[in-house]
């Protein structure tokens, strides 16, 4: 059920600001489990499930519905459109791309001058974003602007794909993962009430995290994300940052969250108790929803449970399935233990 | 015959220089339509033959290269990585978080890694190839198991059907002169022919027009024609050096050609009323033309190429109606029999 949420939920495009196709999804799958659903004003999905018990602290769990994308910002007299990035993203994991645009799914490419039109020192240099331009093969500015005018969104094709070693290869495991975790937990009994939180618009600036978290008032949260791995040839120890196959991520610190070190150690000593793996990431770096949840009204204690996950905000992430079935298995026992500290 | 759906045939056939046989076989089966002798020679050259068999009939080979750029494996690394080099001309810049496909004892999905926005400090360069690293998701056992040094790789993107007529796909150079090539036969279907014609599908064009060097030995043609690909205008490109997508095939016009043909071909099509433009180089084409016009004793040769965007990029652009006037012009050409004079 975990993995064919995971697949479905890859296969959506929901660029910040655009997560329309995903919370449909979302809402159709929860329908049967979730005692209460409201869509808050920003979009984002906060969905109450009753368990075995009431539990003694108010507990949100959130993960992120939106995705990196792109968005047309000017469209050429030559039918070609101007891009800019939803998120963080490299022009290099961009250029020469096939993408799909606006709602309708419109195919279309990223051009690339060709090699062979460039010097050798435009060869060594990575393209810049304002260099990039999207191609849907129209004939000219009138023909583009009735299909995509300023405002339309493209996202990476989707093309999901299972790789060797129980890993698979998408778009948007960046949150999908924890999507998935989500929508798979509520589908279960759970030992306390739980308010699940589908987010927007993490990806440009938590903000969906912000409001949702006002919202719901929790004492504590737990975010569900998908974490930069850097585990490849050539990095040894601490410039891995975290591993693929080597259990969920749980930070001390990154950029945007200093976590609770009670839940922190928790988190540690269940995967233990578990006999599951589980690590920490070895370098500050990147953020998440934490960031806003953590400062929400009065203050918030905050874990985030992390999958690796290689080449975040590209294409074509990697991430272990393994990993994901243990990062909700951590999820399930933080449930039941945390609201117990 | 359906242009669009032999287009999507050839486009996904595997044939990375030196190994074109998935390709060549695809080929070998449409091409027998026309040619029912064609055959596979000892460099992975297709060669049929069909027309006039009169003795003193002009000769003519009409050519299309079979092979695709690519990379072809070198090692695979102590984590499980794979390490590779191009095969034909490839960009660098574009290869990070590019899908590939690996054709070892089966064929593997795979991507090249790449580093995310997390981890970027300072100035990112554009890596070397040999600092290349392929993620199969497989560890070094495993990988041993599927792949060897020497096997290929290849761009792992859909077909895609853009607005108009346009088409993005890998591989179009050179598979959309192959169609053109087919196309024309198909118009020649039942036609009696002033010539004798040979049609050669090529191996090894990518690196370095080798199939050419020796299917041109092997064919001993009066005439050659190169049916290949060459650069149209993308946004911002020179158009000096550009020809128009979707302006028409473009007839070479160089001191390494012939003048004769070139001015023979420009008639048909002005006969015609097929749509052309003028393709101007000073010295080599950079085409199995050079290869062809200095076989044996010499061979008067000629280029007609259809104009593409994004050369050697996993999304080649092309227009339908480019590939349908160079197989209208070739069976126009080929029926009037006004070869050179």
């Amino acid at each position: 059920m975990l993995n064919e949420h995971l697949k479905k939920l890859c296969l959506l495009c929901g660029a910040s600001g655009h997560e329309k196709a995903v919370r449909d999804y979302i809402l159709e799958q929860i329908k049967p489990y979730a005692d209460c659903v409201k869509i808050d004003p920003l979009g984002s999905v906060i969905a109450e499930k009753k368990g075995a018990k009431p539990s003694p602290k108010k507990l949100m769990v959130s993960a992120h519905m939106d995705e990196v994308g792109l968005i047309v910002t000017y469209v050429n007299e030559d039918g070609t459109m101007q891009i800019a990035p939803v998120g963080g993203i490299e022009a290099s994991v961009v250029i020469g791309r096939p993408v799909i645009v606006g709602d309708v799914g419109i195919s279309g490419v990223i051009g690339a001058k060709p090699i062979h039109l460039l010097s050798g020192e435009q060869r060594k240099k990575l393209p810049k974003f304002a260099e990039l331009y999207l191609d849907i093969g129209a004939e000219n500015k009138a023909e583009a602007m009735k299909i995509a005018p300023p405002g339309t969104f493209a996202h990476f094709l989707p093309a999901f794909a299972e790789l060797g070693g129980g890993k698979v290869r998408s778009k948007a495991l960046d949150d999908r993962i924890g999507c998935a975790i989500m929508l798979t937990l509520m589908a279960q009994e759970l030992p306390y009430d739980v308010t699940f939180a589908f987010l927007v618009q993490e990806e440009v600036g938590l903000r969906g995290a912000q409001v949702a978290a006002y919202t719901v008032n929790p004492d504590m949260a737990i975010v569900l994300e998908a974490t930069t791995a850097a585990d490849l040839t050539g990095a040894e120890g601490d410039a891995k940052v975290c591993a693929l196959g080597e259990g969920p991520v749980v930070s001390f610190m990154d950029r945007s969250t200093i976590y609770d070190r009670e839940l922190y150690h928790l988190a540690f000593a269940e995967c233990e108790r578990m006999g599951i793996p589980c690590q920490t990431k070895t370098r500050i770096a990147g953020g998440n929803d934490s960031g806003a949840i953590h400062k929400s009204r009065g203050g918030v204690r905050t874990l985030a449970i992390s999958a690796p996950c290689r080449y975040l905000h590209s294409p074509s992430c990697v991430a272990d399935l393994q990993d994901i079935e243990n990062c909700m298995k951590l999820t399930y026992a933080m449930i039941e233990k945390a609201v117990q500290i | 015959m359906n242009l669009t759906e032999i287009l999507r045939i050839l486009s996904q056939a595997e044939g990375v220089s030196g190994w074109e046989s998935p390709a060549g076989e695809k080929a070998l089966e449409l091409l027998r339509d026309y040619c029912p002798d064609a055959k596979i020679d000892p460099s992975g050259n297709i060669i049929g033959h069909m027309g006039n068999t009169l003795e003193n009939a002009p000769h003519i080979l009409l050519d299309a290269h079979l092979d695709q750029v690519g990379l072809i494996v070198t090692a695979i690394t102590d984590e499980g990585f794979v390490r590779a080099d191009h095969v034909g001309g490839i960009d660098m810049r574009l290869m990070p978080a590019q899908n590939l496909l690996l054709h070892g004892k089966k064929t593997i999905p795979g991507v090249a890694a790449s580093v995310p926005p997390h981890l970027i400090g300072g100035e990112q360069k554009v890596l070397d190839v040999t600092e290349l690293l392929i993620d199969t998701g497989y560890s070094k056992a495993e990988l041993e198991e599927i792949l060897s040094p020497g096997d290929r790789i290849s761009f792992d993107t859909p077909f895609q059907i853009l607005q108009g007529d346009r088409i993005a796909a890998r591989s179009m150079d050179d598979r959309c002169g192959m169609a053109a090539i087919l196309y024309a036969l198909e118009l020649l279907k039942n036609k009696t022919l002033p010539c004798k014609v040979s049609v050669l599908f090529s191996a090894q064009e990518e690196v370095g027009e080798c199939g050419a060097e020796t299917a041109g030995y092997t064919i001993n043609p009066d005439m050659a024609i190169a049916v290949d690909v060459t650069f149209a205008m993308g946004h911002g490109d020179d158009p000096v050096k550009c020809g128009k997508l979707g302006g028409g095939p473009m007839i070479g016009i160089s001191p390494t050609l012939s003048r004769e043909i070139s001015d023979s071909l420009i008639s048909a099509a002005e006969g015609q009323n097929i749509p052309w433009q003028p393709e101007v180089m000073s010295g080599t084409t950079g085409t199995n033309a050079d290869r062809f016009s200095v076989s044996r004793g010499g061979v008067r040769s000629c280029t007609l190429s259809i104009p593409l965007r994004y050369m050697h990029t996993p999304s080649e652009v092309i227009s339908l109606g480019d590939v349908e006037n160079t197989g209208r012009l070739l069976a126009a050409w080929l029926k009037e029999g006004h070869y050179a004079e």
